[in-house]
């Protein structure tokens, strides 16, 4: 039987190595898809990603399984990727390129002209919408769609209120459907 | 409050399997049988499904013995004491009231010559101190300059505004709309 993440917390916490390594191997394409999701460039999200269990590393003699081990995670990573996303900023010409790149190597693997065509304005119009985003209704729509977590432990990754997340949610898809509304 | 308006008004929250069975169970009765009700869960479920294709496939890329390594190479790493101070001063949680307060400290520091004119060994100063420009928008700028030292602070910044949360553990983030 596999061990729990709390068990293998406890391990890291005395010292095993490959506990952690197992903790890393349980979450890493989680944490980097969220943090794509919020920067949309890969080199960025692995670096960030990869930051982010260092500092859990670090951090992980005090934790204390109050929460469970993927909402600290997706915290560190969340906060990390925002700070990240902020110097991103500053570089827009360095982003929009690696946003291009993001959408070629989805067509490569596309089937229908006429769907890819479609597949491709929708991608391109979904990055530039959630990219219109800021970064805390981003990182709702991220963790809710892709991760599937529910209200309260989003609200717990962001620290906020699980209304807070409703509303961030109602927001962020309202405007992601205004923007996209000739697509859908 | 019609059926309609109170289904839009829930949709989402019912999207996210986040109602109670009846609410639940009420609202999907509507949308089967409400064309307008039914075309907004679409249009959700194709915002998800795009973005789920876009990112689900480019984490399905991501080799765990590259990412490991890359970890690893972090923790084995020892990072100069300035690395290992800024990590620490960066992981503070910062407020939209920081910086004016920082500027309003730094202003009252500057002007306790006029009220204590004894709290620096009695010599009196006409220093004057003013905030230049302050611009709350985006990425701000304050210009505090005091002639008397010649002393010029320029604060750069991102604007703060958000939300009302005040959770102790929200993320660092500055609103950027």
């Amino acid at each position: 039987m596999e061990p729990s993440d709390w068990e293998l917390v406890q391990k890291c916490q005395a010292g095993e190595m490959s506990a952690f390594q197992e903790l890393v191997s349980r979450y890493h394409q989680k944490v980097y898809v969220v943090i794509l999701g919020l920067l949309r460039n890969r080199e960025d999200a692995l670096e960030v990603s990869q930051e982010t269990f260092f500092r859990a590393f670090r951090k992980i003699g005090g934790f204390q399984g109050q929460s469970s081990f993927y909402t600290w995670i997706y915290r560190i990573a969340v906060n990390l990727a925002i700070d990240a996303q902020r110097r991103q900023k500053r570089n827009p010409l360095d982003f929009r390129e690696s946003m291009d790149g993001l959408l070629e190597s989805h067509d490569e693997v596309a089937r229908d002209p006429f769907a890819d065509v479609h597949d491709r304005e929708l991608r391109e119009n979904l990055i530039s919408a959630i990219n219109s985003l800021t970064p805390e209704h981003k990182a709702v729509i991220v963790l809710r769609t892709i991760e599937g977590l529910s209200y309260k432990d989003i609200g717990e990754i962001l620290g906020c209120s699980e209304g807070t997340v409703m509303s961030r949610l109602h927001y962020a898809r309202k405007k992601l459907q205004d923007k996209l509304s000739s697509f859908l | 409050m019609n059926d309609c308006e109170r289904t839009q008004e829930n949709i989402g929250r019912w999207f996210d399997d986040e109602l109670n069975r009846a609410e639940s169970e009420r609202i999907r009765v509507h949308v089967e049988s409400c064309t307008a009700c039914r075309a907004a869960q679409q249009r959700m479920e194709k915002i998800d499904q795009a973005l789920h294709g876009v990112l689900a496939a480019e984490a399905a890329q991501v080799e765990f013995t590259s990412f490991w390594r890359g970890v690893e190479r972090r923790i084995n790493e020892r990072r100069p004491w300035h690395r290992e101070w800024l990590d620490r001063v960066i992981g503070v949680p910062r407020s939209a009231w920081a910086v004016p307060a920082v500027i309003a400290l730094l202003l009252a520091l500057l002007s306790l010559d006029s009220y204590f004119p004894a709290w620096r060994g009695g010599v009196t100063r006409s220093g004057f101190a003013a905030v230049n420009s302050i611009d709350a928008h985006g990425r701000s700028v304050a210009l505090l300059r005091e002639n008397e030292t010649k002393t010029t602070v320029i604060w750069l910044y991102d604007d703060q505004e958000g939300e009302d949360e005040t959770a102790e553990e929200a993320p660092k983030a500055g609103p950027a709309f």
